[in-house]
């Protein structure tokens, strides 16, 4: 089966500091990959060019067989990106349904499919009682299951999760996986959370300073250094030094 | 077209659930009218000064509008929800064709409700209904152009701190250095170039021609100037906008 993300030694410069170094990693259809790096190690960076946000400064990146930089239109179609940091200001005098209603339409769903749609991605994060609340008394954790949801409106074949659970409590969390493992489409999550990852990646690459420093399994890469958690295997990588490098 | 009317959409929502906001934006020119117009009319030597006013107000309203017609670009921006715009399949331009439509209805509504209120203060467009509608094409051509001005600065500006130290700066100097309140005649010599100068002369001379005078001549020449100067705005704005987006793919 085709690969859903092809990128190919990816890299992208901001002046003289590289954040994402030659990464080479693919997708398959419905796979969950994981990206998992310290903070700076250059996640967001990959992320925000698979989205067509930020253009790679050399390689290459596919999602879905369309080139990121030159068929961006292709490309924003078939993704959905759910941010890192979700602030509802913009929306807080919204409904959960009408701003999931917006973007179904900014996502050219059909006019008259929007309502069902809508009301389908609310159900499949449990937000169906709550729709016709304003966002502003949402928790942080509905918020978050409000943006996956947002990110599911028009059927995209990649979901871009950047830190998804981030500030949220065990409660949300738990539950936030169980709708992502649920979803059968293709993941690609960026963490800091090594259990998030551990639970929920088929695959996963551990990145430091930008460059690849290990690619497997969950499973595989404990097994290789006989590992009790994927704590033990990420700090055996990157060491335990404290990061101060920019995002 | 179906993405702009959605991104319409949220900032109808917004301002309708704003109750308060909403009805302290509608009567606050109604306030420069009755009590500052109304106030220094037996100040001035102009006849009927609330009706020479009456422009001025509705251009005053128009400039600060500019204000908030810029505030959820420069919040999308902060919050990245601009970013999360960009990654979707929407063309650049509904995010700010959206913007110029909502404020270009908020400013029409609320130039009527300055119209309404100056009804009873005596004032008759003397153009006409027609005038009326030549009035409202007038401040949507203001709107335009302010509107393209203030989204270019939230381009500009590193954060809102600096937007609204600088409009906050700008809207009176702007408004002072015009014929908003004061004829041109009557204006310092040093003053009445800069005032020539500044855009918003040309469309409260229109709005002053068609309420106090009627159709003449004059409205088209003024009309003229604003539609150049709305003109050379949007592209400043456009340019922007371009360029805000630009370290993105397109």
């Amino acid at each position: 089966m085709k690969a859903i993300v092809e990128a190919e030694r990816l890299s992208r410069a901001f002046g003289r500091r590289t954040a994402v170094d030659q990464l080479t990693f693919h997708v398959a259809p419905g796979e969950i990959f994981g990206l998992l790096g310290p903070n700076g190690a250059g996640k967001t960076t990959t992320i925000r060019m698979l989205a067509t946000l930020l253009p790679a400064t050399s390689g290459a990146a596919r999602v879905c067989g369309f080139d990121v930089a030159s068929r961006p239109a292709e490309v924003r179609r078939r993704i959905g990106y759910v941010q890192q940091a979700v602030s509802p200001m913009g929306f807080y005098l919204l409904t959960g349904r009408e701003k999931a209603e917006i973007e179904a339409s900014l996502y050219h769903v059909p006019r008259r499919r929007v309502r069902d749609r809508v009301a389908e991605v609310l159900d499949l994060v449990g937000l169906s009682d709550s729709a016709d609340r304003l966002v502003q008394e949402y928790s942080g954790g509905m918020q978050k299951r409000l943006e996956l949801a947002c990110g599911l409106l028009h059927r995209p074949d990649l979901l871009i999760l950047d830190e998804p659970t981030l500030g949220l409590d065990v409660q949300s969390r738990h539950h936030l996986w169980d709708h992502i493992r649920g979803l059968g489409v293709a993941v690609l999550l960026a963490t800091n959370y090594l259990d998030e990852a551990d639970r929920l990646c088929d695959r996963l690459t551990i990145l430091d300073h930008g460059s690849e420093v290990v690619t497997g399994t969950p499973a595989a890469l404990k097994a290789d250094l006989g590992a009790a958690s994927l704590d033990e295997v990420f700090l055996s990588y990157t060491g335990h030094a404290l990061r101060e490098e920019v995002a | 077209m179906q993405e702009i009317l959605a991104l319409t959409r949220r900032w109808t929502i917004i301002v309708l659930r704003e109750r308060l906001n909403l009805l302290f934006s509608i009567l606050q020119p109604a306030v420069w009218l009755v009590f500052f117009a109304g106030g220094l009319s037996g100040a001035v030597r102009i006849d009927d000064y609330i009706a020479f006013a009456l422009p001025g107000v509705i251009a005053f309203t128009v400039v600060g509008n500019g204000v908030s017609a810029a505030m959820p670009l420069l919040f999308d921006k902060e919050t990245g929800y601009l970013d999360k715009l960009l990654s979707m399949p929407i063309r650049r331009s509904s995010i700010i064709l959206s913007r110029f439509l909502f404020q270009l209805g908020m400013n029409s509504v609320q130039v009527l409700v300055i119209l309404l209120v100056a009804l009873p203060l005596g004032v008759r467009p003397a153009a006409g209904p027609l005038g009326v509608l030549a009035i409202l094409v007038t401040a949507g051509l203001l709107t335009l152009a302010v509107t393209a001005a203030a989204l270019a600065l939230a381009c500009a500006v590193p954060s809102h701190g600096t937007f609204f130290a600088i409009t906050g700066f700008a809207t009176l100097p702007l408004l002072f250095m015009s014929n908003a309140f004061v004829p041109l005649s009557a204006m310092p010599g040093w003053m009445e170039p800069i005032a020539r100068a500044n855009p918003l002369t040309y469309a409260i001379e229109a709005m002053r021609l068609l309420t106090l005078d009627g159709w003449g001549f004059g409205v088209p020449v003024a009309l003229g100037v604003l539609v150049v100067a709305s003109g050379g705005l949007l592209w400043l704005g456009s340019w922007a906008f371009a360029r805000q987006t630009a370290q993105r793919v397109t």
